[in-house]
């Protein structure tokens, strides 16, 4: 098992691994249970019951009804009583109207409180739509929606699958929506007429109600045959939440308010009993509120709102007086469903109000049958269970009813069908809001292990390079069938464990399942048990010496220290809302304190050398530290700390302040056009100038890169300029198609690539063209014989005449250069204009942050061997680097900021992977820049193919180390959190981003495992042409 | 590390570590209960700084008195006028320094100078002034860049010690401005303000504690332990 611990890519592996435990736990924690997205049809009314036929469609018939669907925003259950809504309360007094007890989903997301600039209120109605979404989405659908069904469609949210309007509107019925403009995003076309009020102002209360109530005296006004000119409205009150947001409920203008809807409802009810039509109204709050106002708690007064139910026609509530029966939201959709004969939504759960049902027993039974039997066909429904036998049972009654008339047997129909009604739905909503728990356990177990061995790989690779060797020679006679066999028996020990977790807690977890993908899975998960517990054990005898360690320094524990609290920092959900705050904070304290040490040494040089030599022993030590870097480097790290706080103020983020005004903003105002080309071109050129300085690293065809170089910028700018956010004196190119542009792009950036290898290959001298013999430190070819070698000529045996060491090395710098240059030219096309000014800037942070953070520099008393600490240092202030410019973007913790224009640039049309990779390179930009910029000073600083192997291995597993972390805590996290309220706009939303950064890690050291792999690949292509050539 | 060795340095360093431990707790209960805490970032609360101000000049005053009646050779200070100025324009410079540091570490460019002035005022006052009134202004700024070591002076260490303390409490004061409490005193500055007073409030207490435990060690030594914990705790080194 030494051999692991040793190998390079070990870590990389670890890194797979934990994605692979990270997907079982994103199966544990969202419940793939989709909505079928059946659609209802009419045909599906059963016309048998248990082989007696039965009019369906005419049974089902409820007469023609008018539905009135009014949701009063943050009516509490108190609010309906005779003191406040006097005219409803008498009506409830007299028992023409119900009144049911609906336990309401508590809505996520607060209101946002300060006016917002244009370009903002699409995230800001994102947020406004998932507020409402629940509700709605359960009224409407007779559903309760998951995760995915939000995360699915972000961007545009709508119901995609069946609800009541769609069924209306298949069915030919006229719905009108008159308030919160919500409802016409979720179910767009499906409206006959609407008119839809948006508010993002708290104050008002008074004009969005006004919007809402302009309306009915036209809208209730019948036809001329006395009949409504609609079948289905909804009005959506926003006042009174509104109120309750600003000064609780307990406040002075609660009371005109309810007065205000209750002359609404007296209004429409009056209205209704001209009509030669039975009309029906729903009144429904969708959330309490506090009596301190707002709400997003759990507390019975923000939880438990009223859902009143009137009807003309000579209606008389069935139940007693007093609180009335408890429904669910869901109940609402079959309900008025039926009421509009349309067939129930697909994926409705509900049932039937009590009171609705008709006195017909023959009609009444019908329903019943129809809303059970509609619920068992859902997905994934047991059949096996008590409360389906119940349902059949009840049929077989049913349908002796239907045979022989005995009221006994429909009573007992009656009762069955009720019983079995109550458990499915129940059961049906908790399947689908129910976590796995069991993968989810098991995935952070698994994670947990991974992470101990990682960072067990991590320790044992930063120990330095001699005492390994030692302890390679010691152990080099382990026989191999022994170690298999001490394999197979912690293999099978582990599987043991498994099943037997499996059996104990009797869960019903899929895992469990011994199904054939998931008893792979089961194996696999073992699998990974097994060799995380070798990996473990054989470290922990290995590490013998961790002497690097105490060279750290106190920039390195902020680092350190910094990164392992940030995990931590989860546990508050404005930490995760405001995750920017954080690295924010880190990075002024990480500036600050570089500052100080910067300053220190400095003055420390200055005043020593203004005193003269008096310490003559001191000066040479002196001179060396600063020969790198220069007095310049104060001036510099102040500027940079400028620079730094100019980017901050780019692009607001977060939750709490994303409405203040920002650069961003600024910048995009039409006014400001110049300022913003100033940017883009300034960072393009900037781009430009850092890619022509990095070619010095590539081949001795300096000037065929720089072509490509520049070319690769022109075709950017033309891109700029046909997408009209640059003005160009050359007209022509604005009538240029884009997506060529950009196909020669991307053309630019391969053929550089094809060329680098293929000039290393040496393909070109095969071909008879001769190289400039220029500089002759560029000359990277492989007939230049090893120093050492003299005679390699006269041994054609000997392993490597030629420096293949060298040469590697420079092909690794020259690849891992071309792959910076590549990334920063595609994310300078992807930003939006004035992003583009980040790359550079990611650029100047990194190698200025380098420089500065070096060990010989800062510390004062010098050790020789700095480089392992260096490596630990800068990869993980890269990592820093990274999260920092992925916030000054303008990304953030919530799905809302995403960017989705950036996943269209120079494509026609959509493709689903294209467009992935586009949003995922834009989005994640400012990490990816950061790590290729890491493993470029990596390259560049190394002084062997050795110690560069050495410093990749030590900063992948340290990368690695850092990602696999953050998952591990966070799922625990989410784990502790999971019935949390924010569940959905906060905790989930950052796990799918984890998820995503997991992703891009792994392909990250992917990379630069290609970059190696392809340096060895080269030089044996290498060496077949050149030995050809030779020979 | 402080020394045993003289007695009366210690002294005076608890004595003054009191009084501090005594009117900085008064001034900020005396404004709660006036209910004005939430306003000490504003321009309004300015007597505040003056009453720290005197306290410290008063200290001051105290540390001089006694070093005076100790070595009798106070220097002759002949350009008294010209000490009073630079140290003023010094202090000036670093008040400039802080308004600009704390701006690119994050406080808001445009607005909100006023409250970012009297911070910087704050710090000033708590971290380079007591400095300045001790040393001079030479050697306080040879002590801030780090050339000069503070070696054996307990005072001196006292005083470099309660600024970093000021400046972390400061910086540690921003922590809770993102969190999503919504209670008015989650405005910047108020409490980076408080911080600051609260840093410089713990160290001193810290101080005391220390003096206090290192006279009882002489009896128990079992205490020593506690003393060289406390030691650790001190940032400057």
């Amino acid at each position: 098992m030494l051999r692991w611990l040793q190998h390079r890519w070990t870590g990389f592996c670890l890194v797979i691994m934990a994605l692979g435990a990270l997907i079982l736990f994103l199966y544990g924690f969202f419940p793939l249970k989709y909505h079928s997205g059946k659609m209802a049809h009419m045909d599906d009314l059963p016309n048998f019951i248990d082989g007696i036929s039965i009019d369906g469609q005419q049974v089902y018939n409820s007469g023609e009804n008018t539905v009135i669907l009014m949701v009063i925003d943050g009516l509490r259950y108190d609010f309906v009583t005779e003191e406040y809504m006097p005219y409803t309360g008498q009506l409830l007094k007299n028992k023409s109207a119900c009144i049911h007890v609906s336990v309401a989903e508590p809505p996520t997301v607060t209101m946002p409180r300060i006016k917002s600039p244009e370009r903002k209120k699409e995230k800001a109605q994102w947020r406004r739509t998932i507020n409402f979404w629940r509700d709605i989405f359960a009224m409407m659908t007779g559903s309760v929606s998951t995760f995915a069904d939000v995360a699915l469609n972000f961007g545009a949210p709508a119901v995609r699958g069946d609800s009541v309007l769609r069924v209306a509107a298949a069915r030919g019925r006229r719905s009108v929506l008159y308030g919160d403009e919500t409802w016409v995003r979720l179910f767009p076309g499906l409206w006959s007429e609407y008119d839809g009020t948006t508010s993002f102002f708290v104050t008002d209360y008074t004009e969005v109600d006004n919007n809402v109530t302009r309306h009915l005296d036209k809208i209730l006004a019948p036809d001329e045959k006395k009949k409504p000119i609609f079948d289905f409205l909804v009005l959506h009150y926003l006042g009174l939440d509104h109120i309750g947001h600003l000064e609780g409920a307990r406040s002075d203008k609660i009371k005109p308010k309810l007065i205000e809807m209750d002359e609404v409802v007296k209004k429409i009810f009056t209205q209704m009993q001209y009509w030669d039509r039975t009309g029906v109204l729903f009144i429904c709050g969708d959330h309490g509120m506090r009596d301190a106002g707002g709400h997003g708690g759990a507390t019975p007064a923000e939880v438990l709102v009223p859902l009143v139910l009137a009807k003309t026609n000579e209606f008389l509530c069935p139940h007693d007086k007093g609180p009335g029966p408890t429904v669910a939201q869901v109940d609402l959709a079959p309900s008025v469903s039926w009421l509009l004969n349309v067939p129930i939504p697909g994926d409705s759960t509900g049932r039937i109000l009590p009171a609705l049902l008709p006195q017909d027993t023959r009609q009444h039974l019908y329903l019943l049958h129809v809303v059970a039997q509609h619920n068992a066909k859902e997905n994934g429904l047991p059949t096996d269970t008590e409360f389906y036998k119940q349902f059949q049972r009840a049929e077989k009654q049913f349908a002796h009813y239907l045979a022989t008339g005995q009221q006994s047997a429909a009573k007992i129909a009656k009762e069955f069908y009720e019983e079995s009604l109550e458990i499915m739905s129940k059961y049906l909503v908790e399947t689908t809001v129910d976590f796995d728990m069991f993968a989810i356990g098991t995935a952070i177990c698994l994670l947990y292990f991974i992470v101990t061995s990682l960072a067990c790989v991590t320790l044992y690779s930063l120990q330095p390079d001699t005492n390994r060797k030692l302890s390679v020679t010691q152990h080099k006679q382990t026989s191999t069938a022994g170690l298999i066999l001490a394999f197979f028996i912690i293999y099978s020990i582990s599987c043991f464990i498994l099943t037997t977790a499996c059996f104990i807690t009797e869960t019903n977890s899929q895992l469990c399942s011994f199904d054939s993908v998931w008893l792979l899975a089961l194996l696999l998960i073992a699998c990974a048990f097994t060799m995380s517990y070798f990996l473990i054990k054989s470290s922990i005898e290995k590490i013998k010496n961790l002497s690097t360690l105490k060279d750290l320094n106190a920039i390195d524990y902020l680092l350190i220290v910094g990164t392992l609290f940030h995990a931590w920092s989860f546990l508050g959900t404005s930490f995760i809302e405001e995750e920017h705050m954080t690295w924010y904070f880190f990075w002024n304290t990480l500036m600050f304190l570089v500052l100080l040490r910067t300053i220190m040494v400095v003055v420390i040089y200055l005043s020593k050398k203004l005193s003269g030599a008096t310490e003559v022993q001191e000066k040479p030590e002196l001179e060396q530290k600063m020969s790198t870097v220069g007095i310049g480097i104060v001036p510099k790290w102040i500027l940079l700390i400028a620079l730094h706080r100019y980017l901050r103020t780019m692009n607001q983020t977060g939750d709490r302040w994303l409405f203040l005004p920002d650069t961003a903003d600024w910048l995009n105002a039409p006014e400001n056009k110049l300022y913003l080309q100033a940017h883009l071109v300034i960072g393009t050129l900037l781009t430009l100038a850092i890619c022509l300085y990095n070619v010095r690293h590539m081949n001795n065809f300096m000037q065929m890169h720089s072509a490509f170089t520049v070319l690769a910028i022109l075709a950017i700018f033309c891109y700029r300029v046909t997408s009209q956010s640059l003005e160009s004196p050359f007209t022509d190119i604005k009538t240029w198609d884009n997506v060529t542009i950009v196909n020669i792009f991307w053309g630019l950036l391969l053929a550089q690539f094809i060329f680098e290898i293929l000039t290393y290959i040496g393909m070109f001298r095969s071909c008879g063209v001769r190289i400039p013999n220029r500089l002759s430190s560029n000359e990277f070819v492989f007939n230049k014989p090893k120093a050492k070698t003299e005679d390699y000529f006269y041994d054609p045996c000997m392993d490597e005449p030629w420096n293949i060491a060298e040469v590697k090395l420079n092909l690794a710098r020259s690849l891992s250069h071309i792959m910076l240059n590549d990334l920063m030219l595609i994310v300078t096309l992807l930003m939006r204009p004035h992003n583009v000014i980040m790359v550079p800037s990611v650029y100047v942070t990194c190698v200025l942050t380098s420089q500065c953070m070096d060990h010989k520099l800062l510390d004062s008393r010098s050790t020789k061997r700095t480089d392992i600490v260096d490596v630990l240092s800068r990869t993980l202030v890269h990592l820093w680097i990274g999260h920092l410019f992925f916030f000054y973007q303008g990304n953030s913790n919530s799905l809302a900021s995403v960017d989705l224009g950036s996943g269209y640039v120079g494509l026609s049309e959509y493709c689903p992977v294209r467009v992935a990779l586009r949003m995922g390179v834009h989005a994640y930009a400012g990490p990816a820049i950061a790590g290729a910029v890491l493993f470029c000073t990596i390259a560049e600083s190394s002084e062997s193919w050795h110690q560069y192997l050495q410093s990749i291995w030590r900063a992948t597993n340290i990368f690695g180390l850092q990602r696999v972390y953050a998952i591990t805590v966070y799922s625990v996290v989410a784990t502790i959190f999971r019935h949390h309220l924010f569940v959905w706009s906060v905790f989930s939303p950052k796990l799918l981003y984890d998820f995503v950064a997991t992703v891009l890690t792994i392909q990250a050291i992917g990379t630069i495992a290609q970059i190696v792999w392809l340096t060895h690949i080269t030089s044996w292509l290498a060496r077949l042409f050149t030995n050809k050539t030779r020979l | 590390m402080f020394s045993l060795n003289n007695q009366l340095e210690l002294r005076r360093v608890t004595i003054s570590s009191l009084i501090t431990c005594v009117y900085l707790p008064s001034i900020v209960t005396v404004i709660s209960y006036k209910g004005l805490l939430y306003s000490v970032g504003n321009a309004s609360s300015f007597y505040i700084l003056v009453l720290i101000f005197i306290a410290e000049l008063l200290k001051s005053f105290y540390f001089k008195s006694v070093n005076d009646l100790q070595s009798k050779k106070s220097k002759p200070s002949k350009n008294k006028a010209g000490d009073v100025l630079k140290s003023f324009v010094f202090l000036l410079c670093v008040m400039f320094s802080f308004f600009v540091g704390i701006i690119l570490f994050g406080a808001p460019v445009l607005d909100c100078h006023e409250e970012t002035l009297m911070l910087s005022a704050l710090l000033t006052l708590l971290t380079v002034f007591p400095l300045i009134l001790h040393t001079g202004v030479e050697t306080s700024m040879q002590l801030l860049f780090g050339v000069r070591q503070f070696g054996k002076d307990t005072i001196i260490e006292m005083l470099v010690n309660n600024a970093l303390f000021t400046v972390c409490g400061a910086w540690l004061g921003a922590v809770v401005i993102p969190l999503d409490w919504n209670t008015p005193w989650q405005v910047w500055p108020i409490p980076c303000h408080l911080g600051a007073i609260g840093g410089y409030l713990i160290s001193n207490v810290l101080n005391v504690l220390k003096v206090t435990l290192m006279s009882a060690a002489i009896k128990y030594p079992a205490l020593n332990l506690l003393v060289s914990a406390l030691n650790k705790l001190q940032i400057s080194k």
